[in-house]
């Protein structure tokens, strides 16, 4: 006998508190004042019978429950023969069915070996489970042979991807939960790829037996289509073409030439052939996709020469659409921004917006939420039915670029935004005559693409209170310079310069321009739209503001596999499978996405015989698992004892409150 | 049955001795039947023959006028029956196992004879609080304000010290030379034989001496919840109790205990009235009334 968690006995030294209780608590009695002692004679109870053990029992059963509650904790177990534990053990059947088991016949093998196996089992309890990107059991533990066979054949090849470690994680729960000796058959095509970061992870629990079944034994050359870089979005009636960059991959496989497909709805329009370096990668592009309006499927081919052909198409959605209208407000007479901004936009963004500028007398009669975004731009006065209308469209999910220039310094605080202006800083009047970016978030990429803004000359800047807002860009004395603030749903964000060139030189540098692109895509919430996504990667359905509004997806079988409950509630949907997702989010836009197989599932290099070993012989004491020699003496397996401790504990625990309750309870007038 | 009387606990509740006193007796005389034995009027009741040593301005001189002979004019409730109560004070007396402990309970109703006999009898009334001494006399007098000044005393009346009859009781004959009604109000921790033997003597003026004696009713049925050391709240002296003494044989000698007292007091021609302070006052008022109707 032994203890799963010795450290707990511990508590035995608690022991002491009953017979504390008992022996020493019972000798102190209160005072208790009467009128008068006159009719009261001296009863005192013999000292010895003060230091024998009253309530014998029911101080032994306190004892009892207090051990019982020490072992339960300790959690005791006795070794049996194993043998003797079969009419307890599960055997879990679990098959491999990630996204590099669609290779050749890797799981209708690994199915065979599962029903060979199911065959050897006998009359004993079983449970069959896939294995992808996660543990889906299949049936209960059940005897009935015929129930597991067909579980076993109805295991579907999936498009996850396998990771041992998440295989041991879902065993030690497992075994947790059941508490008895689990034989785990794995049949898998053993990926190295699937291999945990760290080995420790993939230990099984010590009453886990592991047997890997390996249906390929050696790796596979394989090519495949690793990545493609395409937009997900483009803009403009002329179908300007746009480029496709994709990497093509070999993994175990020799130098060859692998002839490359671009497909868009289904229609080749582009074929190149490419040369892939042995074990290595090769570029291919095709600069002129054309895409038509609306969502186009879009996917890169390679000529299938290997026995995994379900790798080698990779999938992606472009979606063409007019150019999208956005706002300017600027001051009366302000020439310059609108110029500026313009220009940039027109020059970089690929007639994505067609911006509109007024001034801000005119500003009363647009109604914002026809607009993608909309720009303030040095607004000295803005009208409060402007200001209104627009926080009602930045809550409702609009996004508003304030460009506070050198109008607002006059006021205390940011209008919309509602940032405190503390001062305003003229560098003009400092030695330098201007200020330059001090510090920049690189993650944030209207910076990021603009290499951080060096060079820029700032003359003049607000210093304001950031409040709870994110500051995204600071000046070289920390003057926020660029800051982003969510209200509602929407977002705002505040340039505390201007966008014309008389407070900074930012209209004339080059960063000026990816600024103004990357900043509109970025409101505009374009950059969500189309592309390419993983396989076990989560859609955005909705933002909380929309509770209530269904959402419908469609999965690449053309079905819906959202509830009508869920589809009113989802916030998000996981992709799990390979093939384009059509999606209307609750906000009434659509959209496609493409989803693909993780890229690690194409490298079907296998484990090497002596880590597969060491992974079933790893159960916490050490030593493979190798099959007892005939004749040695059976192995024998700890078995908890925990539930039997527990019941003791309870009748125990029963036991005392009777006792107690005769011994101790109130005594009654008569 | 209406309930006529608050329980002490709801008394305790009443601040003012006054208005405790005016709640118990209103309660107490609205419910009383007409009796001849009770009139509170200035009734005529009787002529009777003048002796020499009667009170010449009771003479009814119209008749002597028209008779020549004196006759005394006598009245219902116009008895000459001074009400003196004796308080116990000890430290015994502040002894509670409720709400109100036996002092509170020995100032209610204090307070309610004395209203009842102040406004209802018509009768003066007076105060003696003693422990192991005389703490507060006031005199009995029918003067104006004598109830507040009665009242006073009763709220000034603390439980200290122990109590002993016999060290006081040279001074009350001293008080007591005027017949009237004596009530004794204690809880009596002393032997019967010694308590009587003390205050038999104030009989001798003629006095009607009555023994209210309070007791809580954790000083009849003491609960031990297991072996306790009991405190005397008068000497503190311990002793160790068990339970099972407390509920056999101390019962039987309390018991005892009060039946010889009863005895005792009533051989020796005392009013005996044994009050538990978890229940109303009426008992207490009935006895007064009873012997204040006695006297008429």
């Amino acid at each position: 006998m032994g203890f799963f968690s010795p450290w707990f006995l511990a508590g035995l030294a608690g022991a002491a508190l009953p017979v504390y209780l008992h022996l020493l608590k019972r000798q102190t009695r209160l005072p208790k004042q009467v009128s008068s002692l006159m009719l009261f004679e001296s009863r005192t109870q013999a000292s010895t019978r003060h230091r024998r053990l009253r309530y014998f029992l029911l101080l032994s059963l306190r004892l009892a429950v207090l051990l019982l509650l020490i072992l339960a904790f300790a959690n005791p177990f006795v070794n049996r023969a194993a043998a003797n534990l079969s009419s307890s053990r599960i055997t879990v059947l679990a098959v491999d069915n990630s996204f590099s088991m669609r290779a050749g016949t890797r799981l209708a093998d690994a199915k065979d070996a599962a029903m060979r196996t199911l065959s050897g089992l006998g009359g004993s309890r079983a449970q069959v489970a896939a294995f992808g990107s996660g543990m889906q059991l299949l049936t209960q533990p059940i005897q009935n042979q015929a129930a597991l066979r067909v579980a076993v054949q109805s295991i579907e090849p999936g498009d996850g991807h396998g990771n041992f470690g998440e295989l041991a994680r879902a065993m030690r729960a497992m075994s947790e939960a059941v508490r008895t000796p689990i034989e785990l058959h794995f049949f898998t095509d053993a990926q190295r790829s699937s291999l945990a970061p760290n080995f420790s992870d993939m230990a099984m629990p010590a009453n886990v037996k592991l047997t890997v079944h390996q249906v390929v034994k050696k790796a596979e050359p394989n090519w495949t289509v690793e990545s493609v870089d395409a937009p997900g979005q483009v803009w403009g009636k002329d179908l300007k073409p746009v480029r496709v960059q994709a990497v093509i991959a070999g993994y175990g496989a020799p130098a060859a030439m692998r002839s490359v497909s671009l497909v868009v709805n289904g229609k080749s329009v582009g074929s190149k052939s490419v040369a892939v370096p042995a074990n290595g990668k090769a570029t291919v592009e095709f600069p002129n996709l054309v895409a038509p309006y609306g969502f186009n499927r879009c996917e890169v081919r390679i000529d299938a020469a290997d026995g995994f052909a379900a790798d080698d198409v990779r999938r992606f959605a472009v979606n063409r659409s007019d150019p999208q209208k956005a706002l300017l407000v600027h001051n009366y007479g302000d020439r310059r921004s609108p110029v500026y901004v313009t220009a940039a936009l027109s020059a970089a963004a690929q007639s994505a917006f067609s911006l509109e500028s007024i001034d801000v007398n005119e500003a009363a009669d647009r109604q914002p939420s026809n607009y993608a975004f909309v720009i303030l731009s040095d607004l000295n006065n803005p009208t409060a039915l402007l200001i209104n209308s627009l926080t009602q469209y930045v809550r409702a999910g609009g996004s508003v670029l304030i460009a506070a220039g050198s109008s607002a310094g006059a006021r205390t605080d940011i209008p919309l935004f509602g940032a405190r202006i503390l001062d305003a800083r003229d560098y003009t009047r400092s030695p330098n005559r201007f200020a330059s970016v001090g510090s920049s978030d690189s993650s944030y990429g209207a910076v990021a693409k603009a290499e951080g803004w060096a060079g820029v000359k700032f003359f003049y800047a607000l210093n304001v209170d950031p409040g709870d807002a994110r500051i995204i860009v600071r000046l070289g004395d920390q003057t926020p310079l660029l800051l982003e603030k969510r209200l509602g749903e929407g977002r705002i964000l505040l340039f505390t310069s201007g966008l014309d060139n008389l407070t900074n030189d930012f209209p004339l540098q080059p960063a000026f321009v990816p600024f103004i692109e990357q900043t509109a895509r970025y409101l505009a919430g374009s950059e969500r739209q189309g592309g390419g996504r993983p396989v076990g990667a989560y859609l955005d359905l909705r933002s909380a503001r929309e509770q209530g509004q269904t959402v419908e997806v469609t999965d690449p079988e053309g079905k819906h596999p959202l509830s009508l409950k869920e589809a009113s509630t989802a916030q998000s949907f996981q992709l799990s499978e390979a093939g384009y997702y059509q999606v209307r989010l609750a906000n009434g836009r659509q959209n496609l996405v493409g989803v693909n197989a993780d890229p690690k599932e194409s490298n079907l290099d296998v484990i090497p015989d002596d880590v597969v070993s060491l992974w079933m012989g790893d159960r916490g004491q050490g030593g493979p698992a190798t099959a007892p020699a005939s004749g040695a003496p059976a192995p024998k397996q700890p078995q908890s004892i925990w539930w039997y401790v527990m019941l003791a504990l309870f009748l125990a625990a029963l036991a005392e409150s009777a006792l107690a309750s005769r011994y101790l309870g109130t005594q009654r007038e008569e | 049955m209406q309930q006529r009387f608050l329980k002490p606990a709801t008394l305790a509740a009443i601040s003012g001795l006054e208005l405790v006193a005016k709640t118990v007796v209103d309660g107490f005389v609205a419910g009383l039947h007409r009796s001849p034995d009770f009139g509170f009027s200035q009734e005529f009741a009787e002529y009777s023959i003048y002796n020499p040593g009667d009170d010449l301005r009771h003479v009814d001189w119209n008749v002597y006028a028209r008779t020549e002979r004196m006759f005394l004019k006598r009245y219902r409730g116009e008895t000459n029956s001074p009400l003196t109560i004796l308080l116990d004070a000890s430290n015994s007396m502040q002894f509670g196992s409720h709400a109100v402990n036996k002092m509170d309970y020995s100032r209610f109703l204090a307070a309610s004879l004395f209203y009842l006999a102040i406004h209802g009898q018509r009768d003066a009334a007076g105060l003696i609080t003693f422990d192991d001494e005389i703490r507060n006399y006031i005199r009995p007098s029918t003067r104006q304000g004598q109830l507040h000044r009665l009242l006073a005393g009763l709220e000034q009346a603390e439980a200290r010290a122990r109590t002993d009859f016999a060290k006081p009781m040279r001074y009350f004959r001293e008080f007591l030379k005027r017949r009237g009604i004596v009530i004794v109000v204690s809880d009596f921790w002393e032997p019967p034989e010694s308590v009587v033997r003390t205050i038999e003597p104030l009989r001798y003026h003629g006095n009607e001496v009555v023994l209210f004696h309070v007791l809580d009713p954790e000083d009849v049925r003491p609960t031990l919840n297991g072996p306790s050391i009991l405190v005397d709240l008068e000497t503190k002296d311990e002793m160790e109790v068990t339970p099972d003494f407390a509920k056999t044989e101390y019962r039987g000698k309390i018991e005892a205990h009060l039946q010889d007292l009863q005895d005792r007091a009533q051989g020796a021609g005392m009013g005996y009235c044994r009050l538990i302070t978890d229940r109303p006052l009426d008992d207490a008022l009935r006895e007064y009334l009873t012997l204040r109707g006695g006297r008429n």
